[in-house]
């Protein structure tokens, strides 16, 4: 049995190694679809976390009039949370207003805002949103508010959310469709190297059927070899995917400072996991596929 | 090969088992030709056979169907017990281990030396490394090319390939060798080499079926003939020649 394995080795290496320009460039396809799969699955997987977390940040802020009745608003906000979409709203002070900028400005280091004299700053109702693809509605209704002696200005942001969210369909559906059109090239080029792998051992197979070798030793030798060229592509992707990583994810939180992105540990060990293991499978796939067809 | 003298001392008995056994075997192309007509034979355990008729009568299609190269239409086919037309696909390499063959065109593969030849027949069938050493050396050794062992196919005589084939088809120590013309690619003599080199491998105990246009050695070896004529046999004699006695 491991004389078999080792045999089987030694033939699929020869084997990927005959032919070394072929097998070079499935390989580097190989390489090259997983560089890509594993582009999308991280942007989408980015642009998830930036959604949930621009989701979950939805709010309207409504400015209130310096002057308005505490009543006035207390009323607005009994309002506004009687709306089915609405989680819950917080009155926010001109006083801590103020003290949250100044923390904020505390933190990144900015001007100091520790000696403004007057607080220019107004008191406002923060609300967060339940159903966040509701915002816009309600952002229209309170800009009728507006002029009534309660409320000045009615801040939102659900158009960011939006387009997260556009951008993200685009991403998918493009995403898939790329991915299938390189799969079905990846498969196409395994087939075809394989397929060259064995015609040019034809003369080796015939005399191994006559000789009586069975089926299968004939032909795991060439599902190894595309296995091989799968496992060549998948550690070229994954270096690449390593060695870029950093610089990359440097660059994109620099960017978004306000989205804090954060893939996790498992993320990359599952990405790495399935980009290998998607590779082995494509590459054993192929390799029965084009022997399938020779061995009759 | 004492194995094989066993055999052959056992197979010198009265009744000696059938291990090739054709029953109203025909055999039509896909495309048409119909190659063989209800042919039955029975091939007893180290007989040595002649194959003769014209070009075109059938000999090469009934080896191609005792190696499972072809399926018959019709009819039963027996060999060492096992039923080849019912084999399944998985089955077949099976059978082929049972069956040494040689062809005209030796079909060595010129990228191996005469050993790495015959030790692949063993080496792709499984056997262990040390026992693949051991009869290879044994199988170069009986048709004489000990010497000529790391000599690669081109580098050989026609003989001498078509012995490294012989060797090969002997290495797994089948009980029946099929040859399909073996010297039809040789000058007189060296026929004459390959035939002596077959006849002690049949003596040693190996059933032996060749197809032949060799009038002169069929003539000479006084060993059964089975004459075909368009797909059917015309003459079956023991101790025959290439013509009607
Ligand atoms: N693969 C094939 N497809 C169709 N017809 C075939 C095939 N092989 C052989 N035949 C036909 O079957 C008949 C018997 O052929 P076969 O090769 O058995 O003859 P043979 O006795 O070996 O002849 P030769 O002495 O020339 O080798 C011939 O008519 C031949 O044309
Ligand atoms: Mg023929």
């Amino acid at each position: 049995m491991l004389r078999y394995i080792r045999y089987i080795g030694a033939q699929a290496w020869q084997g990927f190694w005959r032919n070394p320009v072929m097998s070079i460039a499935s390989t580097a396809t190989v390489a090259g679809m997983l560089l890509l799969s594993s582009f999308f699955v991280i942007a989408q997987r980015g642009l998830d976390v930036s959604l949930n977390f621009l989701q979950s940040k939805v709010e309207l802020y409504l400015e209130l009039d310096d002057n308005a009745k505490p009543s006035d608003i207390l009323a607005l906000k009994t309002r506004i949370e009687s709306d089915p979409s609405v989680d819950h709203v917080l009155y926010v002070s001109k006083d801590e207003a103020l003290t949250r900028l100044k923390e904020v400005a505390d933190k990144t280091g900015q001007v100091s805002l520790a000696d403004v004299a007057t607080n220019p700053l107004p008191a406002s109702l923060e609300v967060k949103m339940r159903d966040a693809q509701q915002t816009k509605q309600l952002a229209s209704m309170m800009r009728d508010e507006v002029g009534k002696g309660v409320v000045t200005d009615v801040v939102d942001n659900p158009s960011v959310v939006d387009k997260v969210l556009t951008i993200t369909r685009v991403l998918s559906i493009g995403g898939i469709s790329v991915l299938g059109l390189m799969l079905f090239v990846t498969l196409f080029v395994i087939v075809n190297t394989i397929r060259i792998a064995v015609h040019a051992r034809r003369d080796e197979i015939e005399i191994m059927q006559l000789v009586g070798a069975t089926d299968s030793f004939v032909r795991w030798p060439f599902i190894i070899e595309g296995v091989l060229v799968g496992i060549f592509g998948a550690s070229i992707a994954l270096l690449v995917l390593a060695a870029s990583a950093p610089p990359v994810m440097g660059a994109i939180s620099g960017f978004l400072t306000i989205v804090p992105i954060d893939f996790g540990p498992l993320f990359a060990l599952a990405l790495a996991g399935s980009v290998l293991g998607f590779a082995l499978v494509i590459g054993a796939i192929g390799a029965v596929i084009s022997v399938r067809s020779y061995l009759r | 090969m004492s194995t094989l003298t066993a055999r052959n001392k056992a197979s010198r008995g009265s009744d000696r088992r059938n291990v090739i056994v054709l029953e109203d075997v025909s055999k039509q192309y896909p495309n048409g030709t119909r190659a063989l007509q209800d042919v039955s034979l029975a091939i007893p355990d180290g007989d040595f056979v002649f194959l003769v008729g014209a070009s075109g009568a059938g000999k090469s299609t009934i080896i191609r169907l005792l190696t499972r190269a072809e399926a018959p239409t019709a009819g039963r086919i027996e060999v060492d017990g096992e039923d080849v037309g019912r084999l399944t696909r998985s089955h077949v390499p099976h059978l082929r281990r049972k069956l040494g063959v040689v062809f005209q065109d030796f079909k060595l593969l010129p990228a191996k030396t005469v050993y790495e030849n015959v030790a692949f027949a063993l080496q792709v069938t499984g056997h262990p490394d040390d026992e693949v050493r051991e009869r290879t050396d044994v199988a170069l050794e009986l048709v004489g090319l000990s010497k000529r062992r790391d000599h690669y196919p081109d580098q050989l005589s026609g003989g001498e390939q078509q012995r490294t084939a012989i060797a090969r088809a002997l290495v797994g120590k089948p009980p029946i060798v099929v040859a399909d013309e073996p010297t039809g690619n040789l000058d007189p003599v060296t026929s004459w080499e390959i035939i002596q080199l077959l006849s002690r491998i049949n003596e040693l105990g190996t059933t032996l079926v060749m197809a032949t246009h060799n009038q002169e050695i069929v003539n000479a070896m006084r060993k059964r003939v089975v004459a075909l004529e368009h797909g059917s046999i015309v003459r079956d004699q023991a101790q025959g020649g290439y013509q009607h006695a």
